[in-house]
């Protein structure tokens, strides 16, 4: 019975010009389609078809869409779900994610604007917002909703304490002490020896002209790593940078007894050969 | 509600995508019990382990054992190293349904059996003893290690079932260090669709049960957890479950974040990177932390894992796909000149195993399957082989060839999506189901066989590779560390005597010693002195320049002291 009842269902639906169309697609799709993305737009596709005036539908191929960098349609998708009654802050979270990456920065302002009026202590929601206002130039109201995002978020990334000193540095290209307080509260709350952070460090010491402190940060990656010939050949070229040849040269013998002490194996990668036509060369400089 | 017609398309295209398409699964019948239980209110039902044990950040003195319980209750963890007698005991009494307990102070290489349970009694135990963890070998030793690789595997299907079952057999018949597993590697896209916490019940945790009780699970990120979970607040269910080393306790470098680690296990240094979320670019947190990180590694072997691969004509394409370039482009360079050996990646469903590689950064069609030193892309004269004792011959490392590595892009532990499975610069393609496993072995003659076979879902191993690598033995290093320290002894002109803590100055004849400086490895002045013995048993061990000046010229040396 049910059998029956389907065939003729079946049979109906091949004189729907509109899930023709749908068929159409799903044997494009398995023919010439990868990845599972497409497979369920198309889904939601038909889904749409059957409940053209559901917003929830609209919202959720948006943000299949949006997932498929296909973001023109995602954001259609998404204006069409407002427009039939979407009031579910999560859509215009979604509608600033995907303003903000297509560059219309103002309108994603707007949309996570709506969005921190329901939710003002969403953590995600508050970065988006300092990443709006950093490409609006806004710095210092960026740096503001960036500051919430570093007090509140539970597990931070050493990328956010990164992207909030440049903004910091956006804000003022001289303020390298506070992007360093920032580097420093990072490793308070990442683990000291968090490596990403600990070379951003040195790069700003190096930027602000902080010598002592740049040499002594350089110290700190000898003094961590077990393999030094890299730390040893990084200081000797910032020593000789700064012209003191003399320590520049000392540094750089224990650069080579480094690759010295090595296993033959490691002697005979490329990055060590590099590294030790780099230390010759860096030597001839300490020699001139 | 769909409608029916909506309904009939989805038959059809359930049919067009019928191979293995998981829209949805029967589930176990372990599961069905469990969510019948689940409606009953908390205070008339008992407290029941709902998933796990299972075992995260092993190192070679602690592991973290973690589960869940359908009601909040206390954490406690007994183990010892008689099945019958687990008499030390580790505890939280905070109530909680996830309960995560760090087990310290262990024997590296050790076999601890455990249960798990609260202040009442044993939750969760074997009696038959398959409940238990292996504490990592130290760092550095060398011997037998097998890793189970599972790439996309979280269809939660009879596919998944197969490829599991497939490889159980597989360990459980092998004829040596049969039933061991050191470790399970997963590839990301562990629980379709898109990760969420029940899917990771019904494809991770039902489907791996046994496994994961006793082997420490790895994982990287893949899109399909990616949707369900957030790296950039390290939230969501791929990020609850598993715990990483973010601290570098494992053995690598502090990344800082679980979205991209390191760690080591015996004398192999694995790298796990997240190749969807995280920036990829060259200069970015990422890429600095993976830099630093394999240039500190003093291992015998490198391996890496990532979700998107470096090279596919499976259901992906490496030739038009972001990620998939932009991987190969910016991190392989850096990897290869570093020393990896063995690239592991999923994201499309098929099996894709290299040649052995070196260079290769372009599209498929750049592909140049001559030698390196001819310009092409291969390393060693089996390079461009299929890798097999018994065919073309094993690939080849050696203290002096070093570069050479395989890429393999292992994605059909759930299904198999097919594709045109033509890229040039693999060896192997193919459009089946299954799993791969790595085993580091030693090969008789003071090095060591990398070996990995694909096993298919139908218990065939459709596919292997041998990586061979001369001269790592311990007794190799040491015979040529004494050798090294006779020549550099011969031409010194300064010599550390450590049975008597004293520095000798030898000046060429006809000249005259002047003055002596040692500058620690911090370029810090240590001793000054005039003197041609120097006593130094105030320094530190380590590494020191002594500079010495005669009244003709300036010599340096550099002196190691032990
Ligand atoms: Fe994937």
């Amino acid at each position: 019975m049910l059998v029956k009842l389907q065939f003729l269902n079946f049979f109906n639906f091949f004189c729907n010009r509109k899930l023709l169309v749908a068929f159409c697609l799903i044997v494009t799709i398995q023919m010439f389609g990868h990845g599972d993305l497409s497979e369920r737009i198309l889904l939601k596709t038909i889904e749409i078809i059957e409940d053209p005036e559901n917003y929830k539908l609209y919202y959720e191929r948006g943000f299949l869409y949006q997932q498929h960098i296909d973001y023109n349609e995602a954001l259609e998708d998404y204006i069409k779900s407002e427009s039939l009654g979407n009031t579910d802050k999560v859509l215009h979270y979604r509608m600033a994610e995907v303003n903000y990456l297509t560059n219309a920065y103002s309108n994603a302002l707007v949309n996570i604007g709506a969005y921190l009026k329901v939710d003002s202590i969403d953590v995600k929601a508050k970065k988006l917002e300092a990443q709006i206002l950093f490409k609006l130039n806004e710095y210092e109201k960026s740096l503001k909703s960036y500051q919430y995002v570093l007090q509140n978020t539970i597990d931070l990334r050493p990328e956010d304490i990164i992207e909030y000193t440049h903004i910091i540095l956006s804000e003022n290209n001289k303020n390298y002490n506070s992007a360093i307080v920032a580097i420093e509260f990072g490793l308070q709350k990442l683990g000291s020896n968090t490596i990403s952070l600990q070379l951003k460090k040195l790069e700003y010491l190096k930027e602000s002209e902080q010598v002592e402190k740049a040499l002594q940060q350089f110290n700190y990656f000898i003094i961590q790593f077990k393999r030094k010939e890299f730390w040893f050949y990084k200081k000797a070229k910032y020593l000789i940078e700064i012209n003191r040849k003399k320590e520049a040269r000392i540094t750089l013998k224990f650069a080579t007894r480094s690759i010295e002490e090595l296993d033959t194996r490691f002697k005979n990668m490329e990055s060590i050969k590099k590294l030790k036509e780099q230390i010759k060369n860096l030597e001839n400089k300490t020699n001139q | 509600m769909i409608k029916i017609s909506a309904q009939l398309i989805l038959m059809l295209f359930t049919f067009f995508s019928f191979t293995q398409t998981a829209i949805a699964d029967i589930p176990e019948i372990e599961t069905i019990a469990r969510i019948k239980n689940f409606g009953v209110s908390s205070d008339t039902t008992a407290v029941k382990v709902e998933r796990g044990p299972y075992l995260q950040i092993a190192t070679p003195t602690s592991v973290v054992v973690k589960w869940r319980t359908n009601v909040p209750t206390e954490s406690v963890v007994n183990y010892g190293l008689e099945l019958g007698l687990l008499s030390d005991k580790e505890s939280n009494f905070n109530e909680m349904t996830e309960h995560e307990v760090s087990l310290t102070g262990l024997k590296p290489n050790t076999k601890y059996y455990f249960n798990i349970g609260n202040e009442a009694g044993v939750l969760s135990e074997s009696s038959t003893g398959d409940m238990y963890v292996i504490t990592a070998p130290k760092v550095g030793t060398k011997q037998f290690v097998r890793a189970w690789i599972l790439g996309d595997a979280g269809t939660a299907n009879n596919n998944q079932r197969n490829v599991r079952d497939a490889y159980y057999k597989y360990v459980d018949t092998e004829s040596a260090n049969t039933g061991k597993t050191d470790m399970m590697l997963f590839l990301g896209d562990n629980a379709y669709r898109t990760g969420t916490d029940v899917e990771y019940q019904n494809a991770f945790f039902d489907i791996y049960h046994n496994m994961l009780k006793k082997s420490v699970a790895w994982s990287c990120l893949g899109n399909h957890d990616g949707y369900s979970a957030d790296s950039a607040t390290q939230s969501g269910p791929y990020y609850d479950i598993f715990s990483f080393p973010t601290g570098g306790q494992a053995g690598g470098t502090p990344s800082g974040t679980e979205a991209y680690y390191s760690f080591d296990y015996a004398n192999i240094h694995f790298i796990i990177l997240d190749s969807h979320h995280s920036n990829r670019e060259v200069g970015g947190a990422m890429y600095n932390w993976a830099q630093t990180d394999i240039q500190n590694t003093t291992q015998d072997w490198i391996v890496t894992l990532f979700h998107h691969p470096v090279y596919t004509k499976g259901s992906h394409d490496s030739d038009t796909e972001d990620r998939l370039i932009e991987m190969r482009e910016n991190f392989m360079p850096m990897m290869e000149n570093n020393g990896v050996d063995l690239i592991l990646n999923g994201h499309s469903h098929s099996y894709e195993r290299s040649y052995f590689l070196n260079g290769h950064y372009g599209f498929s069609n750049t592909f140049n399957p001559n030698e390196i030193k001819n310009g092409g892309h291969t390393v060693g004269i089996s390079g461009k082989g299929d890798g097999k004792t018994d065919g073309d011959g094993i690939y080849q490392k050696t203290n002096e060839a070093t570069a050479g590595a395989v890429y393999i892009t292992t994605g059909s532990a759930g299904k198999t999506s097919g594709g045109d499975l033509n890229h040039k610069a693999m060896s192997v393609s193919l459009n089946e189901l299954g799993s791969c496993v790595m085993e580091v072995e030693d090969d008789g003659q003071g090095g060591q066989n990398l070996t990995v076979k694909f096993i298919r879902e139908n218990d065939e191993v459709d596919d292997y590779f041998t990586i061979n690598k001369k001269g790592i033995s311990q007794k190799v290093e040491s015979i040529k560390k004494a050798e090294k320290e006779i020549t550099v002894k011969k031409n010194a002109i300064a010599l550390f005597d450590a049975d008597k803590d004293v520095v000798y100055i030898k000046v060429n004849p006809g000249e005259r010693l002047k003055k002596v400086k040692i500058y620690n490895n911090l370029g810090k002045r240590v001793i000054k002195s005039k003197k041609s013995n120097i006593d130094v048993s105030g320094l530190q061990k380590g590494m020191y320049v002594v500079e010495v000046k005669t009244d003709k010229s300036t010599y340096t040396e550099t002196i190691i002291i032990e």
